[in-house]
């Protein structure tokens, strides 16, 4: 089982370490429509038919006419074309190729047929050849072509994939974090500026996208809904009920499937719940919920971002919102309602300032006040000057800017959160150094990788919240110790036989201690680049297990390290001898010969403790 | 009445007509069988194969199955006439005339094919 090169056509051939295409039940058929994906053939066919008819009978009257027209031989006696002369004729006369009069000369008669021959089959071929140039002009018909290129594509996606349906900002965003990962992804959208943008930015791996509608089953089915390798659907669009659909389409069709969807209300996060349980992400609602852990665990936050922001981000900064004392939050739309309920639910004042009184209603309590929020007086009536926290959360980048603005000048010392609506406005809001800024569609692409990247990723992320703000800042230590500002990769590793099969007997033993696998290969003394976050054993979390943790088969193991501790950790799980040495520092003979040789000489002696160079 | 309907029953059964026509008399005899019919014959079959095309029923596909082995046989039958005519220096002889109307005589068979599911189709039409 140890041998390396069997495990790589091994896992060739099965693809994948969970098995989840290996043992799991065929998936049910999802209606593909049958008739859209042959459609341009038929379509090409249908409106040719026209064009075709025209031809043969320009073709045949001409033929027949030259047929009957009395002509001379060469020697002048009365003579008719036959009809395989004829056809020779106008064959090469159509198509403009003209080879002249044969086999004899012709008569006047016969010239003057040849001259309405020539005209007609002129007609007869332009009439035809545009029609197809107006065909392939035709956006019915491009429309249809891309639909089979794409449901092809689709069909021949042999690796795992992802359904994403909505590519605006954060399908963007989530779609190149997930190609840098080397994960497959396909995009369905309804606007047709956003697939030419796919097809024109740069991905390493050729992703297949359509222009259509999510809330079309017909249409998910075609982007592989059904298909076997579809390992799970991201529901993006800018429109919930579109994601409510998509949802219900998944649920409905292959309840097995996970479900991630945005969500901007919480009633609509309810009615999505309904169905299976999709994982649903509101931004408004988490912005307030990092806000509140800001707050509360500072380092948990600072961990929490930059786990998410995935492998290559910088260390953020630390940032302190303060605890106590009262915010003040300007525009109470869906934003404004999540984020006051949050901090009110930590303890917290709030002031609301709202310009439409209909909008805030009761649940606003008696902290509302009611105007422009960019009008200096209000501001005031807002009590800024008295208060240790600002939001500027309305749907209006200029407004948010402006308000900021002024919330400063008002209180210097204000912590200061804001909403950026439009990517293209980064850089002022960037500029204005907002203490905390919410982009939703980052929000959005970020919780979604850290759901998908890496299986156990996002089990650690809820996790931390429980093991306290210490425990965050020590692991944020740690880690820049071990990887420097910049976060390294992530990776899941099973301690099954497939994965790892060199390793069955030595965590049947009972003494697998953590420490002991993450030696080097090299030199076993030294420990490898690498950090296991979390280990999960029957549903049963750890976070961070010291050196002396015991791991048993079946365990999954999160780390992260550098690319190198990673392949060096490979070689252990997988070669015997490697890892013969690195739990026991026995140099064992990989090759069958020598182990032979030294089977027959010293059996059960082991070399303790040498070590190569 | 539907004008689609007339134009492509029409050129259906002209096509099986004309074929008959063709087939119509002694197998070996050159007199009886008309090169005129036969060329009207291939014209008036491609025309029915064009009309058949882009329908994506299974009764249309058929159609179109039947009108193109017609076709086929038709062409094939007027290769060896125009090989006859103009190349073979033994020119048109009995042998080669039963061939060419044997081969129209397939093409004859494929053409009532086609007309019988011209009728079964229309029969099968239900008025709602």
């Amino acid at each position: 089982m140890g041998n390396p090169l069997l495990l790589m056509w091994w896992r060739l051939l099965a693809w994948d370490d969970d098995g989840r295409r290996a043992g799991g039940p065929p998936p049910p058929e999802v209606a593909v429509p049958h008739a859209e994906a042959s459609a341009p053939v038929f379509l090409v066919l249908r409106r040719m038919r026209a064009p075709l008819i025209v031809l043969i009978v320009v073709f045949a009257v001409s033929v027949l006419g030259l047929t009957l027209v009395p002509g001379e031989d060469a020697a002048g006696r009365p003579w008719r074309m036959g009809f395989f002369d004829a056809f020779y004729f106008m064959s090469y006369t159509a198509t403009t190729i003209g080879f002249g009069e044969i086999p004899y000369p012709f008569t006047p008669a016969q010239r003057m047929w040849a001259m309405v021959s020539i005209y007609l089959s002129v007609i007869g071929w332009a009439y035809a050849i545009g029609s197809l140039l107006a065909l392939l002009q035709d956006r019915a018909f491009r429309a249809a072509l891309a639909l089979q290129h794409v449901t092809r594509k689709v069909g021949r996606l042999g690796e795992p994939f992802l359904l994403l349906a909505g590519y605006g900002r954060a399908g963007e965003l989530l779609g190149h974090a997930l190609d840098g990962l080397g994960r497959r992804f396909v995009v369905l959208d309804r606007a047709n500026e956003r697939i030419d943008d796919l097809e024109l930015d740069s991905f390493h791996a050729d992703i297949p996208a359509l222009v259509g509608d999510a809330r079309d089953p017909g249409h998910l089915a075609v982007m592989g809904l059904g298909s076997p390798s579809c390992e799970a659907v991201v529901a993006l669009t800018d429109d919930d009920e579109a994601n409510l659909a998509v949802v219900m389409a998944a649920a409905l069709l292959r309840p097995e499937l996970p479900v991630i969807a945005r969500a901007t209300t919480v009633a609509m996060a309810e009615r999505m719940q309904a169905f299976g349980s999709p994982s649903v992400v509101n931004p408004f609602d988490r912005y307030g919920d990092h806000l509140c852990l800001a707050a509360r665990a500072p380092a948990t936050y600072r961990l929490l971002t930059w786990l998410e922001r995935g492998p290559g981000a910088e260390l953020p900064a630390l940032s302190h919102p303060p605890r106590e004392g009262r915010w003040v939050v300007c525009g109470y739309g869906r934003l404004g309602r999540s984020l006051a309920a949050d901090l009110r639910a930590e303890g917290l004042a709030v002031t609301v300032v709202d310009p439409g009184s209909g909008g805030a209603d009761e649940d606003a309590g008696d902290d509302l006040v009611v105007g422009d929020g960019v009008d200096p007086d209000v501001l005031a009536r807002a009590g800024v000057a008295t208060a240790v926290g600002f939001v500027a959360g309305t749907d209006n980048d200029i407004t948010n800017l402006s308000l900021v603005a002024a919330a400063r000048r008002a209180n210097p010392g204000l912590f200061v959160g804001a909403r950026q609506n439009r990517p293209a406005n980064a850089p002022l809001f960037a500029a204005m150094e907002i203490d905390t800024l919410l982009v939703p569609a980052e929000v959005v692409a970020r919780d979604v990788y850290a759901q998908l990247a890496t299986p156990l990723l996002w089990r650690f992320i809820q996790e931390m919240p429980r093991q306290g703000d210490a425990w965050a800042a020590e692991l944020v230590e740690r880690l820049t110790a071990l990887c420097g500002r910049h976060l390294e990769g992530l990776w899941t590793l099973p301690l099954t036989p497939r994965a790892a099969p060199a390793l069955g007997s030595w965590l049947a033993g009972g003494d697998a201690r953590l420490g002991d696998l993450l030696r080097n290969p090299d030199d076993r003394d030294r420990q490898l680049h690498a950090l296991v976050l979390l280990v999960v054993r029957e549903g049963q979390a750890t976070p961070t297990p010291g050196a002396d943790f015991l791991l048993a088969p079946g365990d999954e193991l999160l780390l992260t390290g550098w690319a190198a501790a990673r392949r060096a950790l490979a070689t252990t799980l997988t070669v015997d001898s490697v890892r013969e040495y690195v739990v026991s520092g026995n140099l064992v003979p990989a090759g069958w010969v020598w182990r032979r040789l030294s089977r027959d000489t010293r059996a059960p002696e082991p070399v303790a403790g040498r070590r190569p160079g | 009445m539907n004008l689609e309907k007339v134009v492509f029953g029409f050129f259906v059964v002209l096509a099986a007509t004309l074929n008959f026509g063709f087939f119509l008399g002694d197998i070996d005899d050159p007199t009886m069988h008309n090169r005129y019919e036969l060329f009207a014959a291939v014209v008036v079959n491609l025309i029915a194969t064009v009309l058949k095309f882009g329908d994506r029923t299974q009764l249309g596909a058929v159609h179109l199955a039947t009108s193109l082995v017609a076709d086929l046989q038709l062409i094939a039958a007027a290769l060896v006439l125009g090989y006859a005519a103009y190349v073979s220096t033994a020119g048109l002889t009995a042998a080669t005339t039963a061939s060419i109307v044997s081969l129209s005589g397939g093409a004859l068979l494929a053409n009532l094919v086609s007309v019988v599911l011209l009728v079964v189709e229309t029969a099968s039409f239900h008025r709602g």
